[in-house]
């Protein structure tokens, strides 16, 4: 039985497909859209400035052309995407690009951006590689870097008070990710994963008081469903980077499979972790993007001194996930040239091991062509497990 | 495992200096010596990786370094990484990730699975460290990465990870505004790994040691300068092809009275040379600049075939990591741990101010820009190595840049008695595709191939220039 959608699942769907089209509507207005890429960069400070965050996003039907004159081919290929997309004028509303030290891709091809795009703003974000107290100072002074440039560049100043307002707005938004995910308990789910990241993509692209509001209508017209019209199927958890795209989580669920929980950029890694209220803003900014983001890019120091322990400790909130969310396998989805998760691969794989989860290792390009070779891999995994 | 077949031997490269001709067996002896210091058990070794400028830490500590990535290239220049990068594809590694850290990590487990060096280990292999330096910095992902995936197969060796950032290069930013915070941050982290040698070693670090140590570094540092700036000469008496194997007392040798007297003497060679009119090849008719990427190190006979059509290359830009210290106005200080940072800082933003003054020049397209004009070059060769994004990304977009510049017309500019001159400025390029390590990416032929090609854009356009 299919799932009913109503209005706002058939916004959001509007807002998947036509992506861009609220913000490029409001930049007509006279607002400033500020384009980003990663998790890493502090969206509150954007929204304090005056300005309309929204995520870069790639897409994996468009070949990639105009992009690869300037950028090289061993770029992340999903990034690769973001940088074509941009480059052919798909997101000609935005004033300007803030990128992260999310991962080398991202640092050597700053300039390319730069130079490449012709926005008035850009901004690189340094991230540490390390969490211990010089880095956490060191971060806050960079994010402190970071609002000064802003400041400058819309001409207003961003207050202490300001700032604390808006962290509050995005913790609502954290909150309300965690009441989209509580629809996935059900067994068989309330929400299939298809709609959850397409719901969650669409907030992407919005100003964060609309997404706040979008996201309580999903979960009102999802809870309205009753019970799940869906039938039973293995609950699976995806892990991985960036998946701003519903093909993989369709695929598994067309195969029979629910999709469930995951670990990736834009689902429980960027959307989970909320800010600390009772610290001055910028700290609490610094605490939650540099320790709270898991990121494989950040490197954390072995301190149980065993294998066993150190991934326990690293990987830690994928198997409390598994384990909230009941998932009886999972998928790692990591996309090739993918240096900071394609090293864990193995760490990975033991870690899975240790909690007795079937997992499948997918490497990718980020392109529809290689859905039909997944779908074979798939399948197999989902009947190894089913 | 099926994978422990050896590929064929390489052939080996000509030297246009005895001091590059001089470099296989002193790097035989540093890997050798880090099995002799463990057999001895004396002194602690340490894996870890170049361009950290922690060098003289180690040194004033007595801390053996094993230079991981120099190994992996070794494997590579003797065409026997294969077996290890297969190792690794076997543990779930992609062959898309840096070669070099697959080799290490391949090679890590192999020797920890037997107890024992893997066999006929080249040069008598890798030893285990006591513990591990990993590096995060602005760039290089896997520097961080890779130890922490080698301690899978052996987690009793601790790591610890530095952070030295430095700022990235913005239109909107005067870097001197954010280098305060950016030079304490380095400081403690560098402090930071002094506190865990001290630690590891139980040893307390010797800061007039250590003192000298960076002054001899900041010496060698100037004599390099010195060095290979005697490579504009026209001909011109050392390449690129030789830098490869000069690189090694820059990059693995820092800190050390060798790695100051190779260049005393490298220094004495070409100044002879110079003086006979001696070139890196016999009649010089191309001047080349080896403009970014690692070079495949299977393949540095590419360098043979480029002097055999009458390229010479004056200079490149990658392993020359070092720049004149007297024109970076470091700060002053008695802390040689804060110079450390300092010295990080002033290398890495050392074209930041060039870079401004030019509308749409940029770090490394200034670096080429002033090495093209100041070494005379002809045309620029890149290397793009699929398996490392750090140095080969943005390569490309260089190449753009650049081509604003050097247009394949001719223009007019203001020349020194103020007139204007006709020039000639086309610069062409050549792009070649491999990879550091992984010689099943390269293709001899093909690489030749391209050469040809390129060589006679050169001719054509030396041709143009004469009518």
């Amino acid at each position: 039985m299919e799932l009913t959608q109503g209005k706002a699942l058939s916004t959001v769907e509007r807002l998947y497909q036509d992506y861009g089209f609220r913000a490029r509507e409001l930049k007509g207005q006279g607002e400033k859209i500020i384009g980003y890429v990663c998790s890493f960069v502090p969206l509150e400070l954007i929204k304090a400035s005056g300005a309309i965050p929204f995520r870069i996003r790639g897409n994996i039907f468009e070949p990639i052309t105009k992009g690869d004159t300037l950028l090289e081919t061993i770029v992340c290929p999903y990034y690769r995407s973001c940088f074509d997309l941009s480059v052919k004028d798909k997101y000609e509303f935005l004033s300007g690009v803030v990128i992260p030290h999310g991962c080398d891709s991202m640092v050597r091809s700053f300039s390319t951006w730069s130079y490449g795009l012709p926005y008035s703003y850009f901004h690189f974000v340094n991230i540490p590689t390390v969490c211990e107290e010089s880095s956490f100072e060191f971060f806050e002074e960079e994010l402190n870097t970071f609002r000064k440039s802003l400041e400058k560049f819309f001409g207003k100043t961003i207050t202490d008070e300001e700032l604390s307002r808006v962290i509050r707005i995005y913790n609502e938004n954290r909150e309300k990710v965690r009441a989209l995910y509580e629809l996935r308990k059900a067994d068989p789910p309330l929400i299939s994963g298809t709609e959850l990241t397409m719901t969650l993509t669409a907030g992407s692209s919005l100003p964060i008081e609309e997404a706040n509001d979008l996201f309580d209508q999903v979960v009102a017209e999802v809870k309205a469903r009753g019970s799940s019209p869906l039938k039973k199927g293995p609950r699976i958890l995806i892990d991985g980077a960036c998946l701003d795209h519903i093909e993989l989580i369709k695929l598994v669920e067309d195969l029979g499979g629910h999709v469930v929980a995951d670990a990736i950029c834009n689902g429980a890694r960027d959307h989970f972790p909320k800010t600390d209220v009772t610290l001055p803003p910028i700290k609490a900014l610094s605490q939650r993007y540099l320790d709270k983001v898991n990121c494989p890019k950040t490197y954390r120091a072995n301190k149980a001194g065993t294998f066993e322990g150190d991934i326990a400790n690293r990987f830690g909130d994928i198997g409390a996930y598994a384990k909230e969310f009941k998932a009886e396998g999972a998928i790692l989805y990591v996309y090739k040239y993918c240096d900071p998760f394609g090293f864990e691969v193995p760490a990975r794989k033991a870690y899975y091991q240790s909690l007795n989860l079937p997992m499948l290792h997918l490497e990718d390009i980020y392109s529809a062509g290689t859905m039909g070779q997944l779908r074979t891999r798939i399948q197999a995994f989902l009947e190894m497990i089913g | 495992m099926a994978e422990e077949q050896k590929e064929a031997k390489p052939k080996k490269r000509m030297t246009a200096t005895k001091a590059a001709a001089s470099i296989g067996p002193m790097v035989k002896e540093f890997i050798t010596g880090t099995l002799q210091a463990r057999a001895e058990g004396k002194q602690k070794l340490a894996y870890t990786f170049i361009v950290c400028h922690h060098e003289e830490i180690f040194r004033a500590m007595d801390v053996v370094p094993i230079w991981t990535e120099n190994f992996a290239g070794i494997c590579g220049a003797k065409r026997d990484a294969e077996r290890f990068l297969q190792r690794a594809e076997s543990l779930g590694l992609s062959r898309s990730l840096c070669t070099y850290a697959l080799c290490g990590i391949g090679f890590d487990q192999w020797r920890e699975e037997l107890g024992q060096m893997p066999p006929d280990a080249p040069w008598g292999g890798m030893v285990k460290p006591d513990f591990m330096i990993s590096s995060g910095q602005i760039l290089c992902d896997p520097r961080s990465k890779w130890y922490q995936a080698s301690q899978q197969f052996m987690p009793d060796v601790p790591i610890y990870n530095i952070d030295l950032p430095y700022p990235l290069f913005q239109r909107d930013q005067d870097h001197r505004e954010v280098l305060g915070y950016y030079h304490r941050y380095i400081v403690k982290q560098l402090r930071g790994l002094v506190a865990f040698l001290e630690e590891q070693t139980k040893k307390k670090m010797d800061y007039d040691r250590l003192r000298e140590l960076v002054d001899l570094s900041d010496r060698t540092w100037n004599l390099i300068e010195e060095t290979y700036d005697l490579r504009k000469a026209i001909p011109c008496p050392m390449g690129t092809g030789d830098a490869m194997n000069t690189m090694v007392p820059i990059n693995f040798m820092m800190a050390t009275q060798k790695a100051y007297d190779f260049f005393v003497e490298l220094k004495k060679e070409l100044e002879e040379k110079i003086a006979r009119g001696e070139g890196e090849v016999e009649n010089e008719k191309y001047r080349l600049m080896w403009g970014g990427g690692l070079p495949s190190w299977f393949a540095l006979t590419d360098f043979n075939y480029f002097n055999s059509k009458g390229a010479s290359f004056p200079v490149e830009t990658t392993y020359r990591m070092v720049a004149p210290l007297k024109e970076m106005d470091l700060p002053e200080t008695k802390d040689p741990i804060e110079h450390l940072a300092w010295r990080w800082l002033g290398y890495w933003t050392f074209w930041y101010d060039k870079a401004r003054k030019r509308p749409g020049s940029e770090p490394d397209v200034e670096r080429l820009i002033n090495r093209i004009e100041e070494y005379k070059i002809d045309g620029v060769v890149m290397h793009e190595a699929f398996s490392c994004r750090t140095w080969h990304v943005g390569l490309i977009w260089q190449l753009h840049q650049l081509a604003k510049i050097y247009k394949p017309i001719p223009v007019y500019v203001v020349g020194k008695d103020g007139k204007k001159e006709k020039v000639y400025r086309e610069l062409p390029s050549l792009i070649l595709e491999s990879d550091i390590i992984d010689i099943t990416s390269y293709s001899e032929v093909d690489t030749r191939n391209k050469i040809d090609a390129f060589i006679e854009t050169l001719e054509s356009i030396r041709m143009n220039r004469a009518a």
